[in-house]
């Protein structure tokens, strides 16, 4: 099965076998390791990637999904100019201790604010209330989140 | 406060950091290797049987499948376990619990090698099994392993507790129970690994004690020490279950035999199955105080299930027994833990080794006491709290960096405020206001043991500098406090400083990262050969300059005169000159701390050379309606020596009370009912109270800038707080953990909360 879509700005095609998840296809086929599996259930978020703007566990979706449409994974978030603000928030912020969980987050604070530049404390909750994070206690990630929300271009 | 240091007491960017946040392939999953085989295991799935026979040729015809291992393919000892070698890689005779693998499948896709494992026919005769410590202890219990059920006692002894009881004015016995906990870091157990040109098995890992797992696979193959090298990669958490050797041993044994490139990752159930739990104890503590609320004497019984393998079972019974006063000084004590093999899933190190179950019983009783005294909750722990020169249960005289007073001080004016104004603030229909105190210490290292730990900083020729260290970072940012301690020795920056860690053949051994133990031990460690390295580079600077050493300081890359002339000498010049004097360009650091073994009948010795403190404070509501428990603050006040880097501390404590909130009221693992992270809740973002960090910072003297540690302090009063403010909220104490739902519910209907209230 050959599919088409657009990954990280740049069009591409892909063949993996029926039935392969989306997370497979990044990780196994085209060996993007950023995205990751905590549970291949839908249960932890550390799979999220972004497609057509909106956040999704990768684990969940069928390679075949993607057919046609617009991903951002981690490893797109990047600019020409260094790290993203989203990811400078997060250094910043002290959001990552053993990072597992990161790429997730990243990309669905990602979606959030492409939706709403501005989120306010319980946007925030929303979005990523489908995220584990076992180290952090979540306390520094909000926060990351909050800074990267109130100042979008990131530094000065 | 100022802070004079240019490198300790910063909050610097996380070494690490760009990796994790660019999703850089620096985990155990993501390594690049040529076609590698997947490996699986084939587990027992029954709680206790001898095994009749093994037959694999069925699943050794399916397409794909390289390989099938059993107990007998293992060239070396077929044990492992860091204290006792009562696991076997693989199943030979018989099978012990659930979890116990008794066959590896090495294939070259996860659909042939899962295949494989439905194929492989094993015949069982299975033997009776207990769940219950209790029911291992009977006399006529099935013998789980050779050597009885009973795997250790640690007693503690001290005084005459049977003659001071009867002089308190008050006596409380109570009966604590916690239950077993999934550590559910976020990433599933993995490792990979190749057979180098030289013929060396290299072995990637996601892991917390490298050097420990390079032993193990040594021994379990049976090979020369230089022939097997392990490599920590990034690891996505442990919380102590990455102590255990995980997947380490099979990909040793597969490569051993196949001499072709091989990946494990666990799949989350397999996680949750197979690796170690937090032991589950059962805790009588007999608590005795005078009229003025000073405790007299203790009693306390503690029963650890380590289920079918010893695992850290020594060291959780050990410690607890040790922690079971609190952080209080008692003169009369009578402790003894005992820790018992049974057919359950085996428990192992989980942040606090039985600490955290302990502190849920001295903490209750504390509280127990005081309300009878009629005396504040807080007040009974200033009364008691530990001071310098107070001695412990062990009959350790206390010197100095005890901070468990400042810590319940700091909490004083919150608590004060939380009593006379939110308690009485909002009186929302249904809900019932409370507020807990949890205390606690916790002895940094192994438990009157010795473990050291060693490093090593190397110059180069044109002056830069390396630290060679064996300290796995989990997360925790070990690495980042190391460079930093080396870097403000050496007067350069941390990011300026090159890094070499966790590489069995590149670095000498920190011991593991566990028993909070990296930065005080490791940091030591560290700070020792920095200091070395300091010293060759003055005193060579010295002669050249015609100065005194005294007058010499290290800065930026070079010696200068401290008085701020401009002479000064750059590092790759002291390197050339030492190098001409044929002088080796690398210092080494060892550091063990000051212990001596416990007594083996009165539990008497210096068990740890510190110790940190932490109290915290929490303010919750209860729905009496539904059981929910609204955890709205927690003030976290920790002595931590010294903070190395305070956003560090700052995280682990955040982390520590979070988890320490699904200890007290959602986590229970069941063994087969919630194997996934669907069953098994842990805390999520909607759970998050508002925390308030704070740090306190009573000096260490034998620690690496005066710091101690902190990353199990940091749950471990969160439990006992919430259990307390739930008892102060309803009036009715919860004595089993979990508080979920159901059994605060059943509190606020015994008590009468539940229901419509009266007008
Ligand atoms: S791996 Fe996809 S949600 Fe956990
Ligand atoms: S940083 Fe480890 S799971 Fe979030």
């Amino acid at each position: 099965m050959r599919i088409h879509f657009n990954l990280n700005g740049k069009a591409i095609a892909v063949d993996a076998p029926v039935g392969t998840s989306a997370l497979s296809l990044l990780r196994d086929y085209l060996g993007l390791k950023g995205t990751k599996e905590g549970c291949g259930i839908g249960e932890c978020g550390a799979c999220a990637i972004e497609v057509d703007g909106k956040a999704v566990n990768a684990c969940l979706m069928f390679a075949a999904q993607l057919d046609g449409r617009t991903v951002l994974t981690v490893e797109g978030l990047e600019t020409p100019s260094g790290l993203h603000p989203i990811q400078e928030a997060f250094r910043d912020h002290h959001a990552v201790q053993c990072g597992y969980c990161t790429p997730g987050l990243l990309m669905s604070t990602h979606a959030l604010l492409a939706e709403k530049p501005h989120p306010d404390h319980d946007d925030i909750n929303t979005a990523i209330s489908g995220h584990l994070c076992r180290c952090t206690g979540y306390k520094n990630i909000v926060s990351a989140i909050e800074a990267a929300g109130k100042n979008p271009g990131g530094k000065n | 406060m100022t802070n004079h240091y240019k490198q300790v007491g910063h909050s610097i960017p996380k070494i690490g950091i760009t990796e994790r946040l660019t999703g850089a392939p620096v985990f155990s999953a993501d390594i690049n290797l040529r076609n590698p085989l997947i490996l699986r295991v084939l587990r027992s799935r029954r709680h206790h049987a001898r095994i009749r026979s093994i037959d694999t040729t069925a699943a050794r015809t399916i397409d794909g499948v390289v390989a099938i291992f059993t107990a007998k393919d293992i060239p070396g000892k077929n044990a492992h376990g860091i204290i006792n070698k009562d696991q076997p890689l693989l199943m030979g005779d018989k099978v012990r619990s659930l979890s116990d693998p008794v066959a590896l499948v090495a294939a070259k896709t996860d659909t042939a090698a899962r295949k494989a494992l439905d194929r492989i026919k094993v015949d069982y005769d299975d033997l009776p099994a207990v769940f219950t410590p209790e029911d291992a202890m009977a006399p006529d219990a099935p013998a789980i392993h050779d050597k009885g059920n009973i795997l250790f006692t640690r007693k503690i002894k001290r005084g005459d507790p049977e003659t001071a009881f009867k002089a308190c004015a008050v006596v409380v016995e109570k009966t604590y129970r916690t239950t077993r906990i999934e550590h559910a870091f976020l990433e599933p157990d993995a490792g990979a690994g190749y057979v180098d040109d030289d013929g060396t098995l290299v072995i990637f890992a996601s892991t917390q004690n490298p050097h420990y797992d390079h032993q193990a696979v040594v021994s379990i193959l049976g090979l020369e020490k230089d022939r097997v090298r392990i490599i920590q990669t990034a690891t996505g958490g442990g919380f102590g279950s990455k102590l255990d050797l995980n997947v380490q041993g099979f990909i040793g044994l597969a490569l051993y035999h196949l001499k072709q490139p091989v990946r494990m990752i666990y799949s989350r159930e397999e996680s949750f199955l197979a690796t170690a739990k937090r032991h589950p104890l059962t805790m009588t503590l007999k608590t005795g105080a005078d009229k003025q609320g000073r405790l007299i004497a203790t009693r306390a019984t503690i029963i650890c299930d380590t289920g079918a393998y010893a695992s850290y079972g020594i060291p959780v019974a050990s410690r607890s027994a040790v922690h079971a006063t609190g952080p209080y000084e008692i003169e009369h004590v009578d402790i003894e833990s005992h820790c018992v093999y049974t057919n359950n899933p085996f428990s192992g190190a989980m942040r606090g080794f039985g600490t955290p179950q302990m502190a849920i019983a001295h903490e209750s009783q504390m509280d127990l006491i005081a309300a009878q005294l009629d005396i504040d909750p807080l007040e009974i722990r200033k009364i008691n709290a530990l001071s310098v020169g107070s001695v412990t249960s062990t009959g350790q005289k206390l010197t100095a960096s005890v901070g468990i007073g400042e810590c319940l001080d700091r909490l004083g004016p919150y608590y004060e405020q939380a009593r006379n104004e939110w308690l009485k603030e909002g009186d929302i229909p249904y809900r019932k206001k409370g507020i807990g105190i949890g205390g606690m210490w916790y002895g940094i290292g192994n438990t009157g043991t010795k473990n050291p730990s060693t490093a090593k900083i190397k110059l180069t020729p044109d002056g830069r500098l390396t630290l060679y260290t064996g300290a796995a970072d989990i997360g925790q940012g070990s690495s980042t406090v190391l460079a930093q301690i080396a870097a403000e020795v050496l007067g350069i920056t941390a990011e300026s400083l090159h890094l070499v860690v966790a590489d069995t053949q590149r670095t000498t051994s920190a011991g593991a990262t566990s028993a909070s133990r990296q930065t005080y031990i490791s940091g030591n460690a560290v700070h020792i050969a920095a200091t070395a390295c300091a010293s060759a580079l003055i005193a060579e600077a010295a002669a050249l300059l015609d100065l005194p050493a005294s007058a010499l300081v290290l800065s930026d890359g070079n010696v200068i005169e401290a008085a701020g002339s401009t002479r000064r000498v750059d590092f790759a010049r002291l390197a050339s000159r030492l190098l001409e004097k044929k002088k080796p360009l690398e210092w080494h650091g060892v550091f063990d701390p000051d212990t001596t073994a416990l007594d083996p009948e009165t539990g008497q010795g210096v068990p740890y050379a510190t110790y940190a403190y932490a109290a915290q404070l929490v303010l919750l509501s209860v729905d009496t309606l539904t059981g929910e428990v609204f955890v709205e603050k927690v003030f976290a006040a920790h002595d931590v020596g010294k903070a190395i880097h305070p956003e560090n501390v700052i995280g682990q404590i955040c982390g520590g009370v979070v988890m320490g909130l699904g200890f007290a009221l959602m986590e229970e693992y069941t063994p087969e009912e919630t194997d996934s992270l669907k069953d098994y809740h842990v805390p999520t973002c909607a759970d998050l109270p508002d925390i308030v960090p704070i740090i306190v910072e009573a000096p260490e003297p034998t620690g690496p800038f005066g710091a101690k540690g902190v990353g199990e302090p940091a749950l471990i009063p969160t439990a006992p707080a919430v259990i307390n403010a739930l008892a102060h909220a309803l009036g009715k104490r919860i004595y089993q953990l979990p508080a979920s739902l159901e059994k605060v519910l059943a509190v606020s209907i015994e008590t009468g909360h539940y229901g419509p209230k009266e007008a």
